[in-house]
């Protein structure tokens, strides 16, 4: 579904990645594990198109598509997600009529109606009990005032409507208390399903033992260092990111 | 004042006092004869305007005015005004065509009983009434609304009585019917007086059918002690019209105006603003939004005298700018030397969509007391990218992305209309225009 060739890129030219790679299938969660400030978020921000991150070499393919050829709003229509680490608040525009706008641009795209608004709220109450949220922040401004973990319930909420084929989750578990983390997590999986993929980008070991990763990716200076399955992450955890790191650092 | 018409060589001025000559010579027999010279007398000190004035710094005035006959109206039926009536106000609509009372317009059959409204000629028999028009446009600052006073004919007066509690609100429609010529002048005169603990909910909407005008109005809302006004004004003015206005609010005694100013843009819009808070405890809130495109113009000069204690003002301007489109906003509290425990908030806040639009914000401060609270600022900005490839993330296009955005930049002056009605135009238009200016 994804395959990440040797990808570099940064913004305002600073090169953050240095050749990563990955090859992601559809059943499959991939965790990827790194050190602050190593560049996680910026692998996230290439993939979903952020104007000011730029890949300077490499390639990406999704789905036998050139991914970094789209636009962000191109990549989003075919099903790509980013689960954003600081949710932006934009007041003056209502939570609900955001979802059902995007909802509908994504119908749009696959060639089918819009959907009346009703129906809408219909399809809308289901997905906030899935991601356990109440029904409260449909009529609020998106984001607007939200505490940090209203802000990533309300990110899970956007992808259980958009029901993305392969959502990347940048720190989502970061700033949320057990409770929420739980909430956050449980949605996720509910969401999640063979033919779709996953791809989550943490700092903490915690989240993964809610989101059972199929692979653990540990990023260091640019690139994966290394690759292995969940235990990995309880390894991270106990010894910290210390032998990953670039000499120098 | 030695500004010269290029066709003619001869100064506005001596224009203006030849054809008020004329003017004078012709009307003389009318109630507002004596207002129409006490206007040319004050619009000879004060002189035609140009940038050099205070009043005028962001204003463009060369040939607002060219020439200073008064439009005439053609026919007019209620057929052509009704996209312009909002819905809860079609039974308490009162008309006015190029500045004349038009009752056969008008349907005043849902008005609260009590509440008189008369034409400005009968008005002018009431001498208290004379008394305020005339002493105000002795004082009168403002060249055009001295043009306004120099040449008025007519206009309307409303009289709300004491303790009335209106259900009704009422729609004061502004019809401007198309100069024959380029840069003929209707000269709207609006006089709105609430009694005593009344309460009063009043839309004011300018609208044009067609044509190339200019609109020059006065307004006054007298609010007594205790009273309340809700108050709306809309511009929806032809593209190529210009709409100068001069508002005067005076607040009594622990009353209370809450209004908002709407521009839909125009060639150039001016709107003058003056609010003296002369008694303890009045309260003052202004909410102002603009949407612009092409070379639309809007400029606010706006002077609020706090000239006792314990009162409060807050103004709120949000204008949004696109193409070449120029807003202004000269925003001056005055705080008098007796003025204590004053309360004043103004904010202005601009979004350019392009850069080539212009915003010029100028908020002032003038204190003369010691204990006061009083804040201003503006902000100059542009569409967050960051919240743009948010929503395109969410697979929304950059063009709607950036309605929702300029939407929400609006929302919360629009959210505070106090009329649904309007405020559902207000949306339903600002998006409309927000869109098509997308490209």
């Amino acid at each position: 579904m994804l395959e990440i060739n040797d990808l570099a890129g940064g913004f305002e030219g600073n090169e953050i990645l240095k050749g990563f790679s990955l090859k992601v299938n559809p059943g499959e969660i991939h965790a990827i594990m790194g050190p602050n400030g190593s560049g996680k978020s910026t692998l996230a921000k290439i993939l979903a198109g952020h104007p000011v991150y730029e890949a300077t070499s490499g390639k990406v393919i999704y789905k036998g598509k050139d991914l970094l050829d789209m636009d962000p709003e191109e990549r989003a229509l075919e099903g790509v997600f980013l689960g954003f680490q600081y949710p932006l608040e934009i007041p003056g525009v209502n939570n609900a009529e955001f979802l059902r706008m995007a909802y509908n641009a994504k119908l749009v795209h696959k060639g089918e109606e819009e959907i009346d608004p009703l129906d809408f709220d219909e399809i809308l109450d289901e997905k906030m009990k899935i991601v356990g949220m109440n029904p409260k922040y449909k009529d609020r401004f998106l984001n607007d005032g939200f505490s940090g973990g209203e802000k990533k319930k309300n990110e899970i909420l956007q992808m259980a409507v958009l029901e993305p084929t392969l959502a990347i989750l940048d720190e989502t578990d970061s700033g949320l208390d057990i409770d929420a983390l739980k909430t956050v997590a449980n949605g996720v999986n509910r969401l999640f399903n063979k033919d779709r993929a996953l791809i989550v980008i943490t700092h903490y070991q915690r989240l993964l033992d809610y989101i059972k990763p199929h692979f653990v990716h540990v990023f260091s200076d640019g690139k994966i260092v290394e690759t292995g399955g969940k235990e990995l992450a309880l390894e991270l955890e106990k010894n910290g990111y210390d032998k990953y790191m670039a000499p120098g650092n | 004042m030695s500004s010269l018409t290029a066709e003619t060589g001869i100064s506005p001025e001596v224009e203006l006092l030849e054809s008020h000559k004329k003017f004078i010579e012709e009307k003389s027999s009318s109630n507002f004869s004596s207002l129409n010279k006490i206007g040319a007398q004050q619009f000879e000190k004060l002189g035609y305007p140009h940038s050099k004035h205070e009043m005028f710094t962001f204003v463009n005035t060369k040939n607002v005015a060219t020439n200073f006959a008064s439009a005439t109206s053609s026919e007019i039926n209620k057929d052509d005004i009704a996209e312009f009536v909002y819905s809860e106000c079609e039974r308490s609509l009162i008309v006015l065509v190029d500045g004349q009372f038009r009752e056969d317009l008008s349907d005043t059959s849902g008005l609260d009983n009590g509440v008189k409204f008369v034409s400005g000629n009968e008005a002018l028999a009431d001498s208290e009434v004379r008394k305020y028009i005339e002493s105000s446009a002795q004082e009168e600052n403002d060249a055009f609304a001295a043009i306004n006073a120099a040449f008025c004919e007519d206009g309307l007066f409303i009289d709300i009585p004491a303790k009335m509690v209106m259900k009704s609100v009422v729609q004061i429609l502004a019809i401007s019917n198309g100069a024959e010529k380029e840069g003929e002048s209707s000269r709207p005169r609006i006089l709105v007086r609430a009694g005593d603990l009344a309460e009063a909910k009043i839309i004011v909407r300018y609208a044009g059918l067609k044509g190339n005008y200019f609109v020059n109005s006065v307004q006054d809302f007298l609010i007594g002690d205790g009273a309340g006004l809700g108050l709306v004004l809309v511009e929806t003015d032809q593209k190529e019209a210009r709409n100068f206005s001069k508002t005067r609010l005076v607040l009594n005694r622990d009353s209370r105006f809450n209004g908002s100013n709407i521009s839909y843009g125009s060639a150039l819009t001016r709107c003058h603003l003056e609010a003296r808070l002369k008694a303890p405890g009045a309260e003052f809130r202004l909410n102002s939004v603009g949407v612009l495109k092409n070379k639309e113009q809007v400029h606010h000069y706006i002077r609020v005298y706090h000239e006792a204690a314990q009162c409060s003002s807050d103004m709120h301007f949000k204008n949004i700018v696109n193409d070449q489109s120029r807003s202004s906003v000269d925003g001056t509290v005055i705080v008098e030397k007796d003025a204590q425990l004053t309360n004043s908030d103004q904010l202005i806040n601009n979004l350019l969509l392009s850069d080539e639009a212009h915003a010029d914000s100028k908020p002032n401060l003038i204190i003369n007391a010691d204990d006061v609270k009083c804040t201003h600022g503006n902000t100059v900005g542009q569409i967050d990218e960051e919240q743009l490839f948010y929503l395109k993330a969410r697979g929304l296009s950059e063009a709607i992305a950036k309605t929702l955005l300029t939407k929400s930049f609006a929302a919360s002056i629009v959210e505070k209309i106090e009329f649904p009605s309007v405020r559902k135009n207000v949306e339903e238009t600002l998006l409309k225009k927000l869109e098509a200016t997308d490209g």
